[in-house]
């Protein structure tokens, strides 16, 4: 757990290996093949969410709920 | 077929109410319809006719004993395949849940019928409404009324609310929308359609894609069958404790068809581009529309929109991942190839980029806010394209081919996000026939002001009446 979590926090670059260990943690079973397929969609969801520091500041609070009156 | 299924909702429930036509007669009408085109549209994936035929039956008894009768009246309506309803299946358009049959009826199930409406069943969607092109491996695609020959998407995830509406086998739907899920296929089925505002309409007993974006709402033929429909589902749930204490307006008082003076903010940048030709016209002959009513336009940028994307797939994907985890361990199989690869894309956002997903949200909602300080609504186009042929997954764009899933979301899951309410009304026709949709989006719970734009520009033009070409040829005598 603390290897795919550290791994993650990282942002290193994704390989085959180490998306079969984050499957595992999370307790999917997956082939090569299907791990084949998700690498580059994980690798895209990964580049699009880190593009997200262009336009937050560490103080940007989340906004977690959308209760607004 | 019988004109009775081109009526509005406003129109059938005047005429119920007055004796001129039964309930009977109306969902007798539809479900002939239904029996006749849906083999071919695939819209429904399951018919109530028995139960209809009673509460209509029933609809017309409170008619002659004279009862006090609810806005909606003996009006036949349907319901995406998410909503629960009490003794019915439910199946999110998905193998997973092809036998669940609720206990209970959704809180909006539930006010439709308290407001009179007869349910007709059980619509057609994207698996788990996870797709914005409505395709569907376990119940068939639905068919795209507006082209006869080619089958093209209807768009998603309500996919099914699509093409009935479109085809008149029922008179409205309730849809669902997360990242567009009722704005696109209003656009690319010819209807109109409102995302309220996160918070006005209660999700409870709707089977969640995230339950951070996802909004309910209605689809119809025209603004104000909307506002009809709005006005019997909106307002505070106990059951859903996102929903506000806000009261409700009357949503039909508000259709005044005056736009004088309404200040229009037009979305340019990202919003146009990489849209085809013949949408981008269209946009710009509606803005003249509604100049032309006396509205005024000014250009407004929403700088933050191009990351809607990173910000979706973070939030939407690890959501929708937390409700799916058990299945997608222990039932894998039993999804669409398509739904549970992008499901599968949630398990690997980490704590830490999921807040940065809901961190950008305050972002892109505080922009849409100041952009709407300066514009009573901002419009643009619905979606980039128009609707594909099922299969197809690039289409091309002048010089450009760009990817059909991600680009029919471009434009409308910015307002997810940030949980303004929008809608989508037709606003033109390609040179072949398939309905283009203008997007209008209005402040926090300002639906009003929104649906009185539309009907206003409904009141101006015909696209809205136009019927797709998709009844079977007359019977030769």
């Amino acid at each position: 757990m603390r290897e795919g979590a550290a791994i993650l926090s990282a942002m290193e670059p994704l390989t085959l290996d180490v998306l079969r260990t984050l499957a595992q943690e999370r307790g999917l079973a997956l082939t090569d093949a299907e791990l084949t397929g998700l690498l580059p969609l994980v690798e895209a969801s990964r580049g699009m969410i880190g593009a997200l520091d262009e336009i937050l500041a560490r103080d940007d609070e989340p906004s977690s709920h959308f209760h607004i009156l | 077929m019988s004109e009775l299924v081109w009526k509005s909702i406003g129109d059938l429930a005047r005429a119920i109410a007055a004796k001129e036509i039964s309930p009977v007669e109306v969902a007798q009408a539809h479900l002939d319809r239904i029996a006749a085109l849906d083999p071919k549209l695939k819209a429904f994936i399951t018919v109530t006719a028995d139960s209809a035929l009673a509460a209509a039956k029933a609809a017309e008894a409170a008619v002659m004993s004279g009862e006090r009768l609810g806005a909606l009246h003996g009006v036949p309506l349907a319901l995406k395949d998410l909503y629960c309803t009490r003794g019915v299946r439910t199946t999110g358009g998905s193998r997973i849940l092809a036998d669940w049959v609720p206990a209970e009826d959704a809180t909006v199930v539930t006010r439709l019928a308290r407001a009179g409406a007869v349910s007709l069943g059980k619509l057609n969607m994207h698996e788990f409404a996870f797709g914005p092109e409505g395709l569907n491996q376990h119940y068939g695609t639905a068919w795209n009324p507006w082209d006869a020959n080619t089958h093209r998407i209807c768009g998603g995830s309500s996919s099914g609310s699509g093409s009935a509406v479109a085809a008149g086998l029922c008179a409205g739907t309730l849809g669902s929308d997360t990242g567009g899920s009722i704005r696109i296929p209003a656009a690319l089925c010819g209807l109109s359609g409102i995302k309220p505002t996160y918070g006005r309409v209660s999700r409870a007993g709707v089977l969640p894609l995230a339950w951070s974006m996802d909004h309910v709402g209605p689809m119809c033929r025209s603004a104000s069958d909307c506002a009809l429909m709005l006005n019997a589902i909106a307002g505070y749930d106990a059951q859903d404790p996102s929903t506000s204490v806000l009261p409700a307006p009357d949503f039909t008082a508000a259709l005044t068809g005056d736009v004088k003076g309404l200040r229009i903010g037009v979305l340019r940048t990202f919003f146009l581009e990489a849209t085809g030709v013949a949408l981008r016209q269209a946009v710009e002959e509606a803005l003249k529309v509604l100049e032309g009513l006396g509205a005024t336009a000014h250009d407004v940028n929403l700088a933050t929109a191009k990351h809607a994307a990173g910000a979706s797939s973070a939030v939407i994907g690890a959501e929708a991942y937390a409700y799916h985890e058990a299945w997608l361990r222990e039932r894998p199989q039993e999804y669409g190839d398509d739904v549970r690869e992008r499901l599968r894309v949630g398990a690997f956002v980490s704590a830490a980029e999921y807040l940065k997903g809901q961190r950008a949200r305050a972002k892109i909602r505080d922009e849409v806010n100041r952009a709407l300080e300066g514009a009573d609504v901002l419009v643009c186009a619905t979606t980039p394209l128009v609707a594909s042929a099922v299969g197809q997954n690039e289409i091309a764009v002048g010089q450009d081919k760009v990817p059909v899933r991600s680009s029919l979301i471009r434009f409308t899951r910015v307002f997810n996000l940030s949980g303004h309410p929008a809608a989508s009304i037709p606003c033109g026709f390609t040179a072949g026939g398939l309905p283009v949709g203008l997007q209008i989006v209005g402040r926090p719970f300002d639906e009003a002001t929104v649906l009185r734009v539309a009907d206003a520009y409904q009141r101006a033009t015909d696209w809205h009446r136009r019927r797709p070409p998709i009844d079977p040829p007359a019977a030769t005598v």
